[in-house]
């Protein structure tokens, strides 16, 4: 199991300056409580353990890795929607962890999460504009008919038609969905938006649609995206850097291109052998894969 | 004479707004042995298709007409009672989300005897022995602790294998498996897919498998549906789909699969298919996918719905632009 | 640039590294990207379909329910009886006349007449809005704290959750009529206020439950998430978000608690702790009945069956509700 430096992680990639964003050491840790009146520490879920990257200004760092191996705990306690347990978080130059609520509140303008269902990020009381404009109201930017006219635009920019306003979310699809809440994550025009399984909730070929308007915006508004997912194919398509997560622990982080073609570790090894290709020709040696990497695919009970 | 035939399957639902046409005119057969994939995106029709066979159908949804075979018996007219005994004995399925499939009041133990002793009247002690060897063949280690066990005791790959060892314990001659793997982290995928290959192939029952995952389909089925909007618009052997696909569709489908193996994939966009599925409260009268086509001439394939035909042997389109008979530049680009 | 501009509005961040964006460049890209791709884009999206509404949704369900139908006609029914009645009659309830004492129902007097020769039918309505007036109070009062109580553990969660839940297990032993009787005495008299005082004070506590359960449940939704990963401070997520979702919840519960507070009256006054005299509710009026029951039946009997008249079409409504706003899974 070999975990790069984090000065390695983004190695080939062209070094404009500063990383915008980096993580050091990581950590977060869910206590398992017991006790019948008083609740007792008795051990810990550790969700997180000891995670490492950077990402430099408008890169995509794909953050890959099965359910429980702690990608989406990581991107939650970047943005700090989850407190870390220790570790560092240096956005732009300065520490997150050890922010105050207000200081950390106008950060916030500066970094937003688009999440992976859209039937659940949106609230279903809301109407579709009201819910672009949240980031607007909450922040106390322009006013009445300049937020409105804001809305609109964003609405366009992301393929949504900016008639439906003041329709409510369940009346749309879900890509439809998905696409009122990258609005939403644009509103304030943020440097990073943590992507959380963006596309694992939509049909195939809607998937293609949001993928490459995740990546048009990118270009367009000069995005840095911390993307986390499980599909692997997903995750290739849209990332310059990859870090493959394994219970909690990076255990393979460098260039997306090396990582898929000379995987170093056994686990991004079993992982990439276990995707199943679209190519019937290639069965039988697929099989053969997955069969020398058995023994790194425990199933934990 | 095939051992499932299905001919012109219909399955409306009724709704406030009108009947949805979920299932409309699908005709497929499977031979004894092999492995049937259908393949489509939400809202196509597959699992509709797979529940109407099974009997499954609740209101406000129902068949409305075709007919179903299964070893020359007709499944649509057979009376409940029948119906339950083939069901499971003879045609078992299983679901996408082991979480909600299983009780959870019931140990394993309880559940796959309860479907043994329904259906082959074994004892007590004899069912309890069957079920400990299936488990055993679905490679549940520790399999007659495990029996005493309830189902949150298992994890999601567990569970599902045991959902497979239940849909197995009657031996049925087909097992219809809806997305099986859908909700499963990659590699217990593998897992479980191997498993039920091995299975099939040691038990010699048919299979018919439902995916939205092409790679699944690929490496497991050897005939493949496409369906779209409630119909079949492509049917071919597996090599035969994946090397030569004929419908603008299945084209566009694998079009915009992202690739694990692509070369530089970051500066490429992905192939899309502009638009959404039709709504099946009224379908479009033409070709269903005319609205998304890259091909579609404005004279007939808004107006004519186009029929299933043998472009080739044993692959089927439904489509007046299949890519074989393609000449010039796409007609317009939507 | 002629109208105040977004990008004016949000100042840069002098950070150390100067990865600030100029203002101008950051307009420009939006307005590029716009002119680029927007049409082309939703175009790539295909049209959006809107479908039906929420509360539509929810009031055919419900309007398919024959039974509560039945039961929310037979409630505005009751409800129109209290009104109008007394407002059309023109007979005096108040006026004392013996020669006119215990009259059955007639065409004169359609519900008879009581020991005092009052009208019933018009005793009956205005004791009717007495009983309602102090069940829409006690039910409302029950609703505030219950809510507050509710929402406050939910949303505060950890240890002040902890903490009222306990606390409000060990309310939940107290015995709901004695505990109102005891609340009546310490006042000394029997009002409107203290009634509804009383009848609130100990079942507030299943609303309070139920709305910390909704509260902590809802709170786990990625629309609660994604309004703090926005910046938005605590009340606002509170009220905005998890409030406003628990509405249909909260309309269920009202008619759910409406019949047990009525009831509950009735009980009371039938004890003798009612309202005062001469004004009723139909509770006391059953009271007054008692005595009577042997040889005039009519007088306890009318009141009784208006209690259960209003009960039975609450609870039914408060199912239909219930049902109808269910959400169930959609059919795509």
């Amino acid at each position: 199991m070999s975990t790069t430096e984090p000065q390695t992680t983004a190695g080939e990639s062209s070094q404009k300056g500063e990383p915008l964003l980096v993580v050091k050491n990581l950590k977060k840790y869910f206590p398992i409580k017991k006790g019948i009146l008083f609740d007792r520490t008795v051990d810990y879920v550790k969700a997180v353990d000891d995670v490492s990257f950077e990402i430099y200004p408008g890169k995509t760092l794909g953050l890959v890795g099965e359910s429980g191996s702690g990608k989406s705990t990581t991107g939650y306690c970047v943005l700090e929607l989850l407190k870390p347990t220790a570790g560092s978080v240096r956005f732009l130059g300065e520490e997150l962890t050890t922010m105050k609520k207000e200081e950390l509140r106008r950060m916030r303008r500066e970094m937003q999460i688009v999440f992976q269902d859209p039937y659940a990020s949106l609230n279903p009381r809301m109407t579709v504009g009201n819910i672009v404009a949240e980031p607007l109201v909450v922040h106390k930017v322009g006013s009445g008919a300049r937020r409105r006219k804001t809305v609109e635009e964003l609405l366009e920019v992301v393929g949504f038609n900016p008639d439906f306003v003041n329709r409510y979310p369940h009346e749309f699809s879900g890509g439809q969905r998905q696409r009122i809440g990258i609005a939403r994550a644009l509103a304030l025009n943020p440097r990073l938006i943590v992507c959380d399984e963006p596309v694992s909730a939509l049909d195939v070929s809607i998937q293609a649609q949001i993928l490459n308007l995740l990546k048009d915006l990118q270009g367009e508004f000069g995005l840095t995206y911390l993307f986390v997912a499980h599909d692997l194919a997903v995750v290739r398509t849209m990332s310059d850097d990859i870090a493959v997560m394994n219970k909690g622990k990076i255990v393979e982080a460098g260039p997306a291109e090396r990582v898929y073609t000379q995987p170093q570790d056994d686990y991004t090894k079993a992982l990439l052998a276990a995707v199943p290709v679209p190519d019937p020709h290639r069965m039988r040696e697929r099989k053969e894969e997955r069969r020398k990497h058995k023994h790194a695919l425990a199933e934990a009970l | 004479m095939a051992l499932l035939e299905v001919e012109d399957l219909r399955t409306h639902f009724k709704t406030r707004e009108g009947e949805v046409h979920a299932v409309d005119g699908v005709s497929f057969e499977v031979e004894e042995g092999s492995v049937l994939g259908i393949v489509g995106e939400s809202g196509c029709g597959k699992s509709v298709t797979s529940l109407s066979i099974m009997g499954l159908v609740q209101p406000p949804g129902r068949v409305v007409s075709g007919s179903i075979r299964f070893e020359d018996r007709e499944l649509t007219t057979m009376s409940d009672k029948d119906l339950e005994d083939v069901r499971g004995k003879q045609i078992a399925m299983i679901f996408q989300d082991p979480m909600t499939s299983l009780n959870p009041t019931l140990t394993i133990g309880t559940q796959i005897t309860e479907t043994i002793r329904r259906h082959l009247g074994l004892s007590k002690a004899d069912a309890e022995k069957r079920a400990v060897s299936l488990l055993e063949e679905v490679h549940i280690p520790d399999a007659k602790r495990r029996l005493r066990d309830y189902p949150h005791r298992f994890s999601g790959g567990m569970r599902q294998r045991v959902m497979i060892a239940m849909a197995l314990s009657c031996s049925p001659k087909l097992l219809i498996a809806d997305e099986p793997t859908t909700a499963l982290d990659v590699t217990v995928q593998a897992g479980v897919l191997e498993t039920l290959d091995e299975l099939r192939r040691d038990h010699g029952m048919t299979m018919i498998i439902i995916s939205h995952n092409m790679g699944v389909i690929a490496e497991t089925a050897e005939q493949v549906l496409v369906m779209y909007a409630g119909q079949i618009v492509e049917q071919a052997s597996v090599t035969d789909l994946f090397d030569r696909p004929e419908h603008p569709y299945t084209e566009a489908l694998l079009g915009s699969l992202p690739k694990i193996d692509d070369h530089d994939p970051r500066n490429d966009r992905l192939a899309t298919i502009p638009g959404r599925p039709p709504d099946l409260l009224t379908p479009p009268d033409g070709c269903r996918f005319a609205a998304r086509c890259k091909y579609a001439g404005m004279d007939s394939c808004a107006a004519e719905p186009p029929q299933l035909r043998e472009i080739r042997t044993g692959h089927w389109v439904r489509s007046q632009h299949p890519a074989s008979e393609r000449s010039a530049e796409p007609v317009g680009a939507r | 640039m002629s109208e105040p501009d977004l990008a004016t509005e949000t100042p840069p961040r002098k950070g150390p590294l100067g990865l600030e964006r100029p203002f101008l460049q950051r307009r420009a890209e939006f307005e590029e990207a716009l002119a680029r791709n927007a049409s082309a884009r939703g175009a790539e999206a295909g049209a959006s379909l809107p479908r039906a509404s929420l509360w539509g949704d929810a009031f055919h369900r419900f309007m398919k329910n024959k039974a509560s139908v039945v039961a929310a006609i037979a409630f505005l029914l009751l409800l129109a009886f209290v009104i109008f009645v007394p407002w059309l009659s023109n007979e005096d309830p108040y006026a004392l006349d013996f020669s006119q004492a215990y009259q059955p129902p007639s065409w004169a007097h359609p519900f008879g007449t009581d020991g005092f020769g009052r009208d019933l039918l018009v005793r009956t309505a205005l004791g009717g809005r007495v009983s309602f007036a102090i069940g829409f109070a006690a039910t409302f009062a029950i609703m505030v704290v219950g809510i507050v109580y509710g929402a406050t553990a939910g949303f505060l969660g950890g240890h002040v959750d902890n903490a009222l839940m306990r606390f409000l297990d060990a309310l939940y032993g107290l015995p709901y009529l004695p505990f109102a009787i005891m609340t009546l005495a310490v006042f000394g008299t029997v009002n409107f206020w203290t009634m509804v005082v009383a009848l609130t004070i100990a079942s507030w506590f299943t609303t309070a439950r139920v709305m910390r359960g909704q509260i902590f449940t809802l709170k786990q939704n990625d629309y609660v998430r994604a309004a703090y990963a926005v910046g938005a401070k605590g009340p606002r997520v509170l009220y905005r978000h998890l409030l406003v979702n628990t509405l249909g919840v909260i309309i269920v519960f009202v008619f759910l608690e409406l019949p047990g507070v009525i009831l509950g009256e009735a009980f009371l006054s039938f004890l003798g702790l009612g309202i005062n005299p001469p004004k009723a509710s139909w509770g006391t009026l059953a009271q007054d009945g008692y005595t009577a029951y042997q040889a005039h039946p009519y007088i306890i009997v009318i009141p009784s069956i208006c209690i259960a008249w209003l009960i039975l079409s609450a609870f039914f409504i408060a199912d239909g509700l219930r049902d109808a706003l269910d959400p169930r899974t959609k059919e795509t």
